[in-house]
């Protein structure tokens, strides 16, 4: 588990102006601490799709956004971030905790592998959130890394290094509840 | 009921420094006005998400009006932005939802509600306190001085007279500067227009 101070003094370091996105267990704590500072400010929304659209927004004004949201609210934000954030090559980092992540080794030796057939995808002991993260990621075209502990969270850094190289967004995937 | 061009002119004679950023119906017909690069074409289908677009530009340009020329079928889609943009309260934001009632892009089919919906009362509910709504171009043309200085965040229900206007491509066929290119590349023509590149990549 990451700690979200850590992950707060990071998006400082380089240079956040707002956090645009929808709170949920694994985040939480970093959106109880963003609500009370003053460096980074918080745009809360109603539903994901919003948040990529507005962090698109912020971007051609020239802010330094980070969006912060769900597997499951990555995953309503499809058509939102496909024609926001991927077709305007936005450089940038999106945040997105991975529920369901702690359940997954469970189906490598029963299913053997990661097949996404509906008899995998209803099983009861497994999120099918999780089950359809990585897929969805790499087929939007959203580069990705996991994030587990203290000792991940320079990868933060790592990735606004490369959405700038790249110009393109970049997937921090938090697997853990922030502490 | 007004139409696009009683819509669009005065708004182009008058929108000064403001960033304008145009949706579906209007999008090529704003080209008529304007050549701006602070003009943006949120024209390539992202699920009703130029309410939201405009509204981080907002947030981002303090110092001028973010304009936002939605669709109301593209406001239908993300009502929740009303509330997102209350709660965000940005002054410089002006949404006018420009109320056809059909999808006009793809043939003028009605939108869910059509003939029945109360934009201003969704506004209104929602949080806005700055709330207009007009069917008559005279009192448009009247109040637009006053809908543009008003403190914002603004709402504006227009109701507009159905076009047939097809879908947007991003090509040489365009006569419109913003739909010539791609969006990336639009993207970025307005972030050094607005001097966004200078502050921050």
């Amino acid at each position: 588990m990451a700690q979200a101070r850590l992950i707060l003094d990071e998006l400082k370091k380089n240079g956040v102006t707002h956090v645009v996105g929808l709170p949920d267990n694994s985040s939480a704590k970093l959106f109880d601490l963003l609500s009370e500072d003053r460096d980074i400010r918080l745009i809360s929304v109603t539903r994901e799709g919003e948040a990529f659209a507005i962090a698109a927004g912020l971007w051609i004004g020239g802010k330094t956004p980070v969006v912060v949201v769900q597997n499951t609210g990555f995953s309503e934000s499809g058509d939102g971030f496909r024609g926001t954030i991927t077709r305007m090559r936005v450089p940038l980092v999106c945040i997105i905790t991975y529920r369901g992540y702690a359940k997954l080794a469970l189906l490598r030796p029963e299913a053997g592998g990661n097949a996404l057939d509906a008899e995998t995808l209803s099983l009861p002991h497994l999120d099918s959130a999780a089950l359809i993260t990585e897929p969805t990621l790499k087929a939007w075209g959203l580069p990705f890394c996991l994030l587990h502990s203290d000792e991940d969270v320079t990868r933060l850094s790592e990735a606004f290094t490369e959405v700038q190289e790249n110009q393109q967004p970049y997937g921090i995937l938090v697997t853990g509840d922030l502490t | 009921m007004l139409t696009k061009d009683e819509l669009l002119e005065p708004l182009a004679r008058l929108r000064a420094d403001a960033v304008i950023v145009t949706c579906m119906g209007v999008t090529r017909p704003w080209g008529k006005y304007s050549k701006s690069e602070l003009d943006f074409a949120s024209a390539d289908s992202a699920m009703g998400h130029t309410a939201d677009l405009a509204l981080g530009l907002a947030l981002a340009c303090p110092q001028r009006k973010v304009i936002c020329l939605n669709g109301d079928g593209s406001m239908l889609m993300t009502l929740g932005t009303l509330v997102t943009a209350v709660q965000a309260a940005a002054p410089n934001y002006i949404l006018f939802v420009v109320q056809n009632d059909t999808y006009e892009i793809t043939g003028n089919q009605p939108v869910p509600g059509a003939g029945r919906i109360d934009f201003p009362a969704l506004a209104r509910g929602a949080g806005f306190m700055r709330v207009y709504s007009f069917e008559d171009s005279d009192a448009y043309a009247r109040a637009l001085p006053e809908v543009l200085s008003a403190e914002g965040p603004v709402f504006v229900a227009v109701k507009v007279q159905a076009g047939n206007e097809g879908p947007i491509s991003r090509s040489d066929r365009e006569s419109a500067p913003y739909l010539r290119v791609s969006l990336a590349e639009w993207a970025r023509r307005l972030r050094r227009a607005l001097g966004a590149s200078a502050q921050a990549t």
